[in-house]
């Protein structure tokens, strides 16, 4: 590995320290505007906690930052089916996001069976498969089957969308 | 015989045809899903949670129960054929297993691991059944401050203990908190970290989170770093034992039950330890230590059935105290929350029939799983050929489906995407996802206890003391919290043992931190990468070195 | 000027690569043993590695024909591969196995043996699996 992408990689972890740092001050400020009058039945109130967390947050995030920049390193997690030898593979990452925005987008217009078969279509073709049919043939059914699975047994109606009437 | 009695009544509830039933798809789901790579038990669960809305508590958490079981015994089959272990409680199994396997000695191997499980698994469950009960008489006697004790407890133990670093698991739990605070406060009915978000008020719902954090994130995350090279399976047969191997492991076996089941029941203890314990005992007691590190069957009996049994071990403190020890216990608790049951020392006693079938349920799984894996092992190990498209586009696919069927709102899914990001990213840069799991089940029930107990004693915060079991626990975390400093000063008075640290002194460690907790969780948070212990150890570790050089002469 | 031989470790696999050692053999030319997988699945079992590949090499080499074994994982299908390995080493000869399909089996999976029928640009000789005594 070069310096520049390790010293990229070290850098890339202070967005964590920000995150913490982000949502610690959101939590303490969100409990700022509390406003609770002193109770005898409930003398801690729904502050404190608030308070507590938002502390550890901040002392996380100053923490990460000064352990960062001294470093530190947070051990990337491993997996049976995960390959660290390469860089994450956004080509693969953002379309599979894409997927997934398609089917909030389109899930309460044109209903599950259309949302869902897009989304599993497009998760398979963004993970690499290229049987475009047999892809879009299980997709179909996999909607289909859910749809229909949790209408009869579970008792739950997914929305039917544009194909209210026909399923 | 009181437990003899209410366990007979379990199997009556769990045998039922239905029950039955919904014990064999656990256990098959199991198998299969620690066969799978990228899938574990919690996943696996965290996916089922939605049918907690329409299926009986007692059905699901049989089908949940099973799915646990089942998990270990298919993670051991990829262990031993595949050399990939899916968790790390079966790490160890692999070391001789997979060597057993490529001495062709598979079908043995697999056979020692399933029966052992068994074996394990079944003495396991047993000493649940007669624990638990004796845990919850001791459970229902504690007051509250006692209570919310345990309850920090367990909390900071899992953050504490178990991972590399202690600061990232502590970033995590606040991550954890802060997400179970949104919502409307329980007690005042004020709206918190809800932005006036009409459908944040309910608060972030469990089954969303647990679903994003360990199926969306674990997808997207495998997703960027697909493995691309076909491993090597080990072609197997029927698995079979010869009377030799009956003989070298069945004490390993007994033996790795007595290490797994009390570190299953710890908080924090886990599978990783005990598993470990054995195969060093294993390895000093046996009687052909040549054999270890070329495929020694007594080192896959023993981790395997202490990995079981510690298994086993975990519901104890989930039935008896509600209080999960990893993650499969973690999202089953959740399931406990979202049918409205209030797990804890009164769970015995308000669910019994429920908490006697489950454990019921857990000897048929175990005896089902030796049924369908010791015939069935070549048949689960085809399931590795599924192609990893539709692995995982399966799981963000069923994610989407569980979330979204909870309140049939897309905004759901907006908040899947989003904390299925936040899990991508927790995995990029070592962040554990227990802690954040455990802090949005119990922080609610933390924050809770709390007040409750302050509200006895007026506010006063002494009166967290005021019983001396909470003060001997506070005592504990105390212990677990500063560890890591006693540790160094240990090294420290045995300076042959330190390799002379790297890394300068640097100005802000004396002023930095006041709180005693924190302190530690720095000192641990330092350059992870599994290199060097003295590494491991961190910054403030190495400017400790650093310091003490410069003392030196 | 060679050969290329697709080979899977199956019957027809193996007839097929029998084949192709005695057409290279008879004809002195190189042989280009192909033997891919696409890498989409954690196994493969159409994927030959540690000692059955060697075996493979070693076999070829007993049999004294100048050989290459190509193992490409780059997410490809059999017939591209072979395909393209025809193409880079001008093969004058694609020697493949067949087998026995199910028409649904057709229709669902698709043909390697198809694809490399009406695309190649050289002559195939297609090989059956020896029937069992």
């Amino acid at each position: 590995m070069t310096s520049l992408t390790s010293r990229l990689k070290g850098r890339s972890e202070l967005g964590v320290a920000l995150l913490l740092g982000a949502a610690g001050v959101l939590v303490l400020w969100d409990a700022a505007g509390l406003v609770t009058p002193y109770s005898k039945s409930d003398p801690v109130g729904p502050k404190t906690v608030p308070y507590i967390v938002a502390g550890l947050l901040i002392v996380c995030a100053v923490m990460l930052a000064i352990n960062v920049m001294r470093g530190g390193q947070g051990e990337v997690e491993g997996g049976e089916d995960v390959d660290l030898s390469h860089p994450a593979d956004w080509k693969t990452v953002l379309p599979l996001a894409g997927a997934f925005v398609a089917n909030i987008l389109l899930i309460d217009w044109t209903g599950w069976v259309i949302s869902g078969t897009v989304l599993f279509w497009g998760s398979v073709w963004a993970l690499g498969s290229r049987h475009y049919v047999r892809d879009g043939l299980i997709s179909v059914a996999l909607s289909l089957l859910t749809f229909y699975g949790f209408y009869l047994g579970l008792g739950i109606s997914l929305p039917a969308g544009l194909l209210e009437g026909i399923l | 015989m009181d437990v003899f009695s209410s366990l007979m009544d379990g199997f009556a509830t769990a045998l039922t045809p239905m029950n039955f039933l919904y014990a064999v798809i656990g256990v098959v789901l199991g198998t299969a899903v620690g066969v799978l790579p990228g899938l574990g038990p919690a996943m696996t669960v965290a996916l089922l949670l939605p049918v907690t809305q329409v299926l009986e508590p007692t059905s699901a958490f049989i089908m949940f129960a099973g799915i646990y079981y089942g998990g270990m015994y298919g993670g051991s089959t990829t262990s031993i054929l595949l050399n990939t272990p899916g968790e790390s409680s079966s790490v160890v199994t692999a070391i001789e297993g997979h060597k057993m396997a490529k001495a062709g000695r598979a079908a043995q191997a697999l056979a020692t691991a399933a029966i052992g499980s068994f074996v394990a698994g079944t003495i396991g469950t047993t000493l649940l059944a007669v624990c638990a009960p004796i845990v919850v008489k001791f459970a229902v006697s504690l007051g509250s401050p006692s209570y919310f004790a345990i309850m920090i407890l367990a909390l900071l133990a899992v953050t504490a203990v178990l991972g590399s670093s202690r600061l990232r698991g502590f970033a995590s739990l606040g991550l954890g908190l802060a997400i179970g605070l949104v919502g409307m406060d329980s007690v005042t009915g004020q709206r918190r970290l809800t932005f006036g978000q009409p459908l944040l008020t309910d608060g972030l719902d469990i089954v969303v989170v647990a679903v994003a954090i360990f199926a969306v994130g674990e997808a997207l995350w495998v997703a960027a770093h697909l493995r691309r090279t076909p491993a090597n399976i080990i072609p197997v047969g029927q698995p079979w034992m010869r009377k030799q191997d009956w003989k070298r492991s069945w004490k390993p076996w007994l033996r790795g039950t007595v290490y797994g089941f009390p570190f299953g029941a710890l908080p924090a203890g886990g599978a990783e330890i005990p598993t470990f314990l054995s195969y060093v005992t294993e390895k000093r007691l046996s009687k052909h230590p040549e054999e270890f590190g070329k495929g020694a069957i007594e080192g896959v009996a023993g981790p395997e059935a202490a990995n079981n049994a510690a298994a086993a071990g975990t519901l104890t403190p989930l039935l008896a105290m509600g209080l999960p020890t990893n993650a499969t216990a973690a999202v089953m608790l959740a399931a406990f929350t979202s049918y409205g049951i209030q797990p804890g020392p009164q769970l015995f006693e308000s669910e019994g029939p429920l908490v006697w079938a489950l454990i019921a349920s857990l000897f048929i799984g175990n005896f089902l799983l030796l049924v369908i894996n010791l015939p069935l092992a070549p048949l689960w190990a085809k399931l590795l050929q599924l192609p990893r498209p539709y692995l995982y586009a399966g799981i963000l696919f069923f994610a989407t489906l569980g979330a979204y069927s909870v309140n049939l709102q897309a905004f759901d899914l907006v908040i899947l995407l989003a904390l299925g990001a936040l899990g991508f990213m927790m995995r990029r840069f070592g962040l554990p996802v227990l802690p954040l799991i455990l802090g949005v089940i119990l922080g609610p029930r933390v924050e809770g206890q709390l007040r409750k107990t302050l509200q006895l004693f007026g506010g006063d915060p002494s009166g967290l003391l005021s019983e001396p079991i909470a003060v001997g626990i506070y005592i504990i975390v105390a212990i677990i919290l500063v560890w890591p400093l006693l540790l160094k000063l240990w090294r420290r008075s045995r300076p042959q043992a330190v390799p002379a640290g790297t890394a300068g002194p640097l100005p802000q460690d004396d002023q930095a931190q006041a709180g005693s907790d924190l302190r530690m969780a720095e000192a641990d948070g330092g350059a992870n990468d599994g290199s060097e212990m003295a590494e491991a150890t961190g910054s403030t570790n190495q400017s400790v070195h650093a310091r003490r050089r410069q003392e030196e002469p | 000027m060679s050969i290329i031989v697709g080979y899977v470790p199956s019957s027809e696999g193996v007839a097929a690569l029998e084949t192709a050692i005695t057409e290279a053999r008879k004809s002195q030319k190189l042989l280009v043993v192909v033997n891919s997988s696409r890498g989409d699945a954690l196994v493969d079992r159409r994927y030959v590695q540690g000692d059955d590949i060697a075996a493979v090499a070693d076999r070829l080499k007993a049999e004294g024909v100048e050989h290459l074994i190509l193992q490409p994982v780059r997410g490809n299908g059999a017939a591209s591969e072979v395909l393209q390995a025809a193409d880079e080493h001008q093969a004058d000869l694609i020697v493949i196995g067949l087998r026995k399909r199910t028409p649904v089996g057709k229709l669902i999976m698709g043909s390697t043996a198809q694809q490399i029928l009406l695309e190649a640009d050289c002559p195939i000789l297609a090989v059956k699996a020896a029937p069992r005594n």
